[in-house]
C-alpha cells in the first residue's frame, strides 16, 4: 500500500471510529458530552495540523509525460480532512437547529449524539484547516493562486458564456483554479475563519464562564457563517463532483493527476507556466 | 528548488532556524502542552466536585386546596413572557379527569433541588445557580443552545425545566427573580406571582430547605375555614 493510501485509510478509520464512539457514548446513562470530557482535543487538533505541515515535503505542480501533477499528497490530505469535517459539521449542526431552523432531533439522546458527532467533526475540521493554513504560510504562492485576479469577471463571463454556446466567447486561459472558483474561495475563507473563531469561543464556554452577550453574538455569527458555508459546500459539491465535466478534476483529488489534454483545454494559462519533470523541483 | 523545500545545513554553515523549523516546533510544543495539560488534569489533579449552594427559596403546594383553575400558570407566563399562555408557564397543573380527589389534580412546581441535575447537565452554563439572586436555579437564555439536556436531566415528570418553543431556549421557575412584565420585587425574599394570584392560596413560599420528598414540598395549607365547608383539613 502506498504511503498516501496508508495515511488516507488511517485518517478515515480514525474518523469512523470517532463517530461510532460519539454515538455510542451518547447512549450511556449520565455520560458527559465530548465537548466537556474531550475539550483538550480541540487544542490538540490545530497543533497537530501545524506539526504535520512542518513535517510535510511538498511537490509543486508539473508536467510528467502525458499527465500533469495538479495536487500533491498534502493537498489531497488537507482537502479531504477539511471537506469531510465540514460535511459532518454541517449535517450535525443543521440537525441541532440554528437561526430560524428548528432542531430536527428530539431531545435527549439524539441531540447528545449529534453534539458528539459535531465534536468529532470539529477535530477533523480543525486538523485539516490548520494543516492547510500552515502549508499556505510556508508556501505563500499557494495562497495567491487561490485569490481572484483582475480578470475575475471577464474570464468568468467568457468561460461560462463559451460553455453555454454563446459564439462571441472563447475559453479564456484559466489558471489552476477558475476565476469563478477563486471568487467562491473568498466566501469559503471568510466563513471558515468566522466559524473557527466563534466555534472556539463556544468550546471555551464549556471550560470557563464567558459573558452572555459574547456568547449570544458568537452563536449568532456561527449560525450566519453556517449559511455561507452551506452555500459554498453545495455549490462546490455540485460543480466539483456531480457535474460530469468535473469528474476528471474530481479524480485528481484522489490521484493527484489530470491529463495534459484536460490541463490544456481547461487551464491553459496554468499549463503554459508548468515546468516539465526533468527540469522541475521535486 | 521550491521555496518550501526542507533546507539542508552544510558542515560549518551557520545554523539558523528556518520558518519551517519554527512552525514544526510550534506544532510540537503546542501538542505537547495540550496533551500534557490533559494528563496532569486527568491523573494528578483531584476530581472535580460538583457542589452548589442550596437555594434560599422554595415553593410549597397543597394539592388538596388546588381548584385546577390554572390562574398560577396564566400569571406565571404573563409576568415572565408578557402573554397568558399555559404552554409558557413555569409551574404546571396536571389534571386527571378520571382521578378521584385529591389525586385528580397535581401541582408540579420546580423544587429548586439541592443537587440540581439540570445545572449539572447543561454543557454551556446556561442553566446555572444564580448566586446573586439567592442561589436560584435558572436559565441564561442567551447562553442556551437548545440541546434540551436540562429537560432530559430533570428527575421529575413533567420536567421542571421546560422548552420555550417561541424563543427557542429552555426556561424554568426562577421564583420570579426576573419578571419584566411585573413591577414587584421577586426572587428569594420577594414575592412570587403564582403565590399572589392563587385564589385558594394553594401555593406558598418558604426560605427553609424542605424535606427532599413529596412530603417536604406538598404541605397542608388549609385552615379551619376549610372544615366549615366540609373540606378535609388533614
Amino acid at each position: 500500500m502506498s504511503k498516501r493510501a496508508l495515511i488516507g485509510v488511517t485518517v478515515a478509520l480514525a474518523f469512523a471510529l470517532g463517530l461510532a464512539y460519539a454515538v455510542r457514548v451518547a447512549a450511556a446513562e449520565g455520560s458527559e458530552l465530548l465537548f466537556d470530557s474531550g475539550w483538550f482535543l480541540v487544542l490538540v487538533a490545530p497543533f497537530a495540523g501545524v506539526l504535520a505541515a512542518g513535517l510535510t515535503e511538498r511537490k509543486d505542480p508539473r508536467v510528467e509525460g502525458d499527465k500533469v501533477l495538479r495536487h500533491d499528497g498534502a493537498a489531497i490530505l488537507e482537502h479531504w480532512t477539511h471537506g469531510i469535517g465540514t460535511a459532518f459539521l454541517l449535517a450535525s449542526g443543521i440537525a441541532l437547529g440554528f437561526l430560524f431552523v428548528p432542531s430536527l432531533l428530539g431531545g435527549g439522546q439524539p441531540t447528545w449524539a449529534a453534539m458528539n458527532v459535531h465534536f468529532v467533526a470539529v477535530i477533523m475540521f480543525l486538523f485539516g484547516t490548520f494543516y492547510y493554513g500552515t502549508n499556505t504560510l510556508l508556501s505563500w504562492h499557494r495562497f495567491r493562486e487561490h485569490l481572484p485576479t483582475k480578470n475575475a469577471f471577464s474570464f468568468t463571463a467568457a468561460h461560462y458564456g463559451h460553455l453555454l454556446g454563446i459564439k462571441k466567447y472563447e475559453m479564456p486561459p484559466e489558471d489552476k483554479y477558475f476565476e469563478s472558483e477563486k471568487m467562491a474561495y473568498i466566501l469559503a475563507l471568510a466563513t471558515t475563519l468566522t466559524i473557527i473563531v466563534t466555534g472556539l469561543l463556544k468550546v471555551g464556554a464549556h471550560i470557563v464562564a464567558l459573558p452572555a452577550g459574547l456568547m449570544g453574538a458568537a452563536t449568532l455569527l456561527h449560525d450566519v457563517a453556517t449559511v455561507g458555508m452551506l452555500a459554498f459546500f453545495l455549490a462546490h459539491v455540485f460543480f466539483g463532483a456531480i457535474l460530469p465535466m468535473s469528474w476528471p478534476v474530481l479524480r485528481s483529488m484522489f490521484t493527484g493527476y489530470i491529463s495534459v489534454e484536460q490541463a490544456q483545454k481547461e487551464h491553459a494559462g496554468w499549463y503554459a507556466r508548468l515546468p516539465r519533470k526533468s527540469d522541475a523541483s521535486s | 528548488m521550491a521555496d518550501n523545500d526542507i533546507k539542508k545545513v552544510e558542515p560549518g554553515e551557520h545554523k539558523e532556524v528556518t520558518r519551517r523549523q519554527f512552525i514544526t516546533g510550534v506544532g510540537g510544543v503546542g501538542m505537547g502542552l495540550a496533551l500534557g495539560g490533559f494528563l496532569v488534569k486527568g491523573f494528578f489533579l483531584p476530581e472535580e466536585v460538583f457542589a452548589v449552594p442550596a437555594s434560599e427559596g422554595y415553593l410549597l403546594v397543597d394539592t388538596k386546596k388546588c381548584a385546577g383553575c390554572e390562574t398560577c400558570m396564566l400569571m406565571c407566563s404573563l409576568v415572565h413572557e408578557g402573554v397568558s399562555n399555559i404552554n409558557l408557564s413555569r409551574i404546571q397543573i396536571i389534571q386527571n379527569p378520571f382521578g378521584k380527589y385529591p389525586d385528580d389534580i397535581a401541582q408540579q412546581q420546580c423544587r429548586q433541588c439541592p443537587y440540581p441535575s439540570c445545572v449539572d447537565a447543561c454543557p454551556t452554563g446556561a442553566m446555572h445557580v444564580d448566586t446573586a439572586n439567592g442561589n436560584i436555579r435558572t436559565v441564561d437564555a442567551s447562553k442556551c443552545i437548545g440541546c434540551e439536556r436540562c429537560i432530559e436531566a430533570c428527575p421529575f415528570t413533567p420536567s421542571r425545566a421546560l422548552w420555550n418553543y417561541e424563543d427557542k431556549h429552555a426556561f424554568k421557575c426562577d421564583l420570579c427573580a426576573d419578571t419584566p412584565y411585573w413591577n414587584k420585587e421577586g426572587g428569594p425574599g420577594g414575592v412570587q406571582a403564582c403565590v399572589q394570584a392563587c385564589p385558594t392560596k394553594a401555593i406558598t413560599y418558604t426560605g427553609e430547605l424542605p424535606v427532599q420528598s413529596d412530603v417536604g414540598y406538598i404541605v397542608n395549607l388549609r385552615n379551619s375555614h376549610w372544615a366549615t365547608i366540609n373540606f378535609p383539613t388533614d
